[in-house]
Formats: C-alpha cells, structure tokens, sequence
C-alpha cells in the first residue's frame, strides 16, 4: 500500500509531518513527502490512517 | 558580506530588563536583526534569534530546537515549575506531546469550531449589553477581558450562573501570574477556590461525561490510563491562560491599533466587516501579544560565524522576527492592506499556497498554537459584534501611552494597561 498526496487539495496544513514524523516530512514549498514507500506493516499502517483522518484538506489517501 | 565583516556596536543586555524595552522593544530587536543575528546573552546565560527566517527556521527543527525543560534523558518533575500544576507545555519533542495535543486539538478547529460560533455571537452581544447604554466603554476590562473566559467556560459547560464568579478567579489568577507580592497571594486564593469548585464537576464528568471539552480532558487516555485529576486541572489552568488571556489581549490591541495607531484604517473596517480578520492579522505581525518563545539546543548550532553550544537556553523572537525588513516590505507600517503578508487562516507549516510570509505569532511547527483558528474567529466575532452597535467610536484620550508587556519576569502577554473608547448609539 502507499499513501498519495492530492497537491491540488492540500494547503500545507503541517498537521500530517507534524502529527507523523515517522511517514512524512515537509518539503522546501510546505507539502508533505512521504517517507515510506511501501506500507506494510500495522504501526506504520496506523500512522497512515490517522494522519489521513487528520488532514483537513482531505489529500492524502492509502492506495493498493 | 558588509554586515558580518565590520564591528558589530556593542548591545548591553542589561537593555532586555528595562522599562524601555517592555515598552518599545523594536528598536532593539532591529539592532539585534541587523547587527547581532545570533547574539550571545552572557548577562542572562541565553542566546538570541531575531531575523524571519532564522526564527522560521528554529520552529521548524524541533529535532535541534527543543522546548522541554528538562533533558530528555533525565528525571522531571511535571508540574513543579508552573504554578498551574502539570501541563503541555513542560512537554518537548516526544510522542507524549502528539498525544496531549490530540486530546483536545480538534476541538479548537473544524466543524467544531463552526458549532460553537453562535454561542460567541451570544456572549459577545450580552458582554456588549452591560456597557452600551454608557456611551463610552474601557476595552480591556469590560469587553476584552469578558468575552474569551466566558467562551472557554461555555465550551467546558460550566454552569452559565456562575459565570462571574469564574471571569473573577480567571482574572485574578492571571494578575497573580507576573506581578508577585500581594497579586500573587490572590491568585493563589483564586486558584483554590476555582479547584474546590471544580473538583466535583471533574468526579461527575468523569463519571457521565458528556460533550463537552471537559468531560472530554477528563476521560481521555493517554497510554491506556485517564489523567490524574491534577493532571486535569493543569490542562484547565492552561486552557484559561493560553486560550483566554492571549484572545482578550488580541481583542485590546486590535481596537488600539485602529484608534490611535491607524483612525484612518478604523473607517474601511467599520465599512467592510470581513476587514476584522486583516485588522487580526496584521496586530498579530506588527506587535503580536506573544514576541517570544523559549527553546533549548539539543546539539551544537552553527550559525552566523558563531556556534551555540548543545544545551543552551535561546530566545526566538518572533516579535523581531515580524518586523524584518528582509520579509515585509515597511515593517514598521501597521497596515490592514498590506499586500505582502498572508491574511487568511494560518498553517502550522508557516507556508501559504498564494506564497506569501505568514506572521509568526503563533509560533510554528510542533508546538504551534492550538487555538489558532479560535482565537482569530473569536477576536474577529467579538470585534465585529461591537463595531455594528456603535457609530462614531473614538480613543477618549487624546494621547495613550501604548501598549506595553506587563513586566519583565511575567514574559509578559502585551496589551495597553486600559483602554477607553467614546461612542454614539
Ligand atoms: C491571539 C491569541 C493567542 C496567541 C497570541 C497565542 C500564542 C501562542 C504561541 C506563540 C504558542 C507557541 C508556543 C511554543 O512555540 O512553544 C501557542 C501555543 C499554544 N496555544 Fe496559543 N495563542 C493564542 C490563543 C490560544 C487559544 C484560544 C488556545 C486554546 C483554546 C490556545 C492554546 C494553546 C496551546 C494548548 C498551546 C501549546 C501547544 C503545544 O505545545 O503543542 N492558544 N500559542
Ligand atoms: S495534513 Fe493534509 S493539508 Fe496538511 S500538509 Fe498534510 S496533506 Fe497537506
């Protein structure tokens, strides 16, 4: 699984890297990088979904 | 590089102690910008950041720029420092943190917000009520200093009947906050009397918890177990000080911008209501209530030809870092126009799609202001609300003597000690 950021949606919030240092990091613009690329296990699963539920631009998602 | 070859003229530290610099602090903090960007305290053992990006940068890199207190290695007592007992704020980098923070992050922001926007459109209008008839109000203590405590107090469903006897606690608790002596005994006194009082609503809500934001601190669990009942009171105390005391100092300096500094900006607000969130913004850069936040290194910090040691106590200004030539044009200009500052909502990022600088008020990166969108929409409610009900509003004195930190050790929330505006009906 990999988490996609929707650029056009996001307005750099912050919340996801600062929520979820372990999965994203800030670019040089503000939008976030994802640091893993391939989820595979449940901790890293967990910080996905809930970086996903906590984003208030509704950008990221998790993909097969 | 002109600046960093030629000698820097000398900068006493014993500046930071004086009547002058609570005061008027910007002349320093431009000597500071320009001349010592990385200033070495001996005086006070600290170190100092002024320019925007450089405090931009220290918010940003929690990793280096730690705010606990205590070394993350080492034994710490929560809650022996504040007088407010345990709190978020003794807390650094750490998952603890994130998880403190969740507890209550979203309630502040959101369609939670939304919901509780017509309960401060009530509040502002009955705080409006008790002075309207008078023609003239003094700001700080009959609006400003009514309307958040009472807002925070409403969120945590404390009974609407006691709502004097609580802005009364809040407002002697913060007195006793900075100024010692005598204001200090009262605070504690207020402190108690709040806890007696709220002790028992804890063990109810506890028990049935409801909706509200305190039913919510009490039961919420951080690593599988609730927080201690100390614990709850901390994250209360907290709540008033940061929440209510910030937002009604915004709301004081908001209206004395606009009567003395600018009159001639007060006329295009009355006119465009939607300005009171520029008016916001713009105070929170110009002179914002909060200039300073403290960190600690957690390694070595090259910076400006000069290293700060790991574990040093730094200064970053955000109060210098707003006013830098190198990121708004005329900083020194307070201006609800202005075209180079970002006007809208802020992120916790610092960084803006229009690609604008943001203002540094409310810090940024981890520990960032949870109340961020409260406050702005509660200072831009609760100055709009005033503003429809009276025409022809005026600074009584012909001359104020401005707005000042409260004194040197409290690190004061900025405001004018008072505040008097004459209106017709
Ligand atoms: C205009 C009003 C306000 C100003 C100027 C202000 C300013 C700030 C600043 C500068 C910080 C950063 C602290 C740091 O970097 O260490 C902060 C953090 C905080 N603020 Fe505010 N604030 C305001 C309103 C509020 C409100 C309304 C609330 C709550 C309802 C609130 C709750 C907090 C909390 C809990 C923190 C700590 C966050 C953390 O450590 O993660 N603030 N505020
Ligand atoms: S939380 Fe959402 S809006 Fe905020 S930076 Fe991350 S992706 Fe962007």
């Amino acid at each position: 699984m990999k988490v996609k950021i929707d650029k056009n949606k996001c307005y750099m919030s912050g919340e996801c890297y600062y929520n979820h240092p372990e999965l994203f990091k800030m670019d040089d613009e503000g939008y976030p990088i994802v640091l893993v690329d391939e989820i595979n296990d449940d901790a890293m699963k967990k910080h996905a979904l809930e970086a996903i539920e906590v984003c208030p631009a509704v950008a990221l998602s998790l993909e097969e | 590089m002109s600046e960093a070859t030629s000698m820097p003229p000398p900068l006493d530290p014993r500046v930071f102690d004086s009547e002058e610099f609570q005061k008027d602090p910007f002349p320093i903090y431009k000597q500071l910008r320009d001349h010592h960007p990385i200033y070495h305290d001996r005086f006070h053992n600290r170190w100092i950041i002024s320019r925007y990006w450089d405090v931009d940068g220290a918010f940003q890199d929690n990793e280096s720029f730690d705010r606990a207190m205590y070394k993350p290695d080492g034994p710490y007592d929560f809650g022996s420092r504040h007088v407010f007992g345990p709190n978020i704020l003794e807390y650094g980098n750490s998952d603890e943190h994130r998880r403190l923070r969740n507890i209550v992050a979203g309630q502040f922001v959101g369609q939670k917000l939304q919901d509780f926007l017509p309960m401060i459109d009530q509040i502002s209008e009955e705080v409006i009520d008790r002075f309207i008839d008078k023609g003239e109000v003094e700001i700080v203590s009959e609006f400003a200093s009514q309307v958040p405590i009472r807002v925070i107090s409403n969120m945590m469903a404390l009974p609407r009947e006691d709502e004097d006897t609580f802005v009364e606690w809040y407002q002697l608790l913060i007195a006793g906050l900075g100024f010692g002596g005598e204001h200090l005994t009262r605070g504690l006194q207020a402190r108690n009397d709040m806890w007696d009082y709220i002790d028992p609503l804890i063990k109810e809500r506890s028990k049935n918890p409801g909706e509200d934001l305190l039913s919510r601190i009490c039961v919420a669990e951080i690593e599988g177990s609730r927080m201690t009942v100390e614990e709850v009171k901390g994250f209360i105390s907290l709540l008033l000080a940061a929440g209510g005391d910030t937002t009604e100092k915004a709301i004081a300096n908001m209206w004395y911008h606009l009567l003395y500094t600018r009159p001639d900006q007060l006329q295009d607000v009355i006119d465009n209501p939607a300005l009171w969130e520029n008016v916001f913004t713009e105070m929170m850069r110009y002179d914002p209530v909060v200039h300073a936040q403290f960190r600690y290194t957690t390694r070595e910090i090259p910076l400006y030809n000069d290293v700060i040691p790991e574990r040093a106590g730094v200064i970053l200004y955000l109060g210098a870092g707003n006013r830098d030539e190198r990121a708004f044009k005329d900083p020194d200009t307070f201006d609800i126009h202005r075209d180079d500052l970002h006007m809208g909502r802020e992120n916790r990022s610092g960084r803006y799609k229009d690609g604008k600088n943001g203002h540094l008020g409310f810090g940024i990166g981890q520990h960032f202001c949870m109340g961020y969108a409260m406050a702005r929409q509660e200072s831009a409610i609760a100055c709009s609300k005033l503003a429809e009900r009276i025409k022809n509003p005026k600074g009584k004195m012909a001359d104020h003597p401005g707005i000042s930190s409260p004194n040197i050790d409290s690190g004061g929330f900025r405001s004018p000690q008072d505040l008097w505006m004459t209106f017709d009906k």
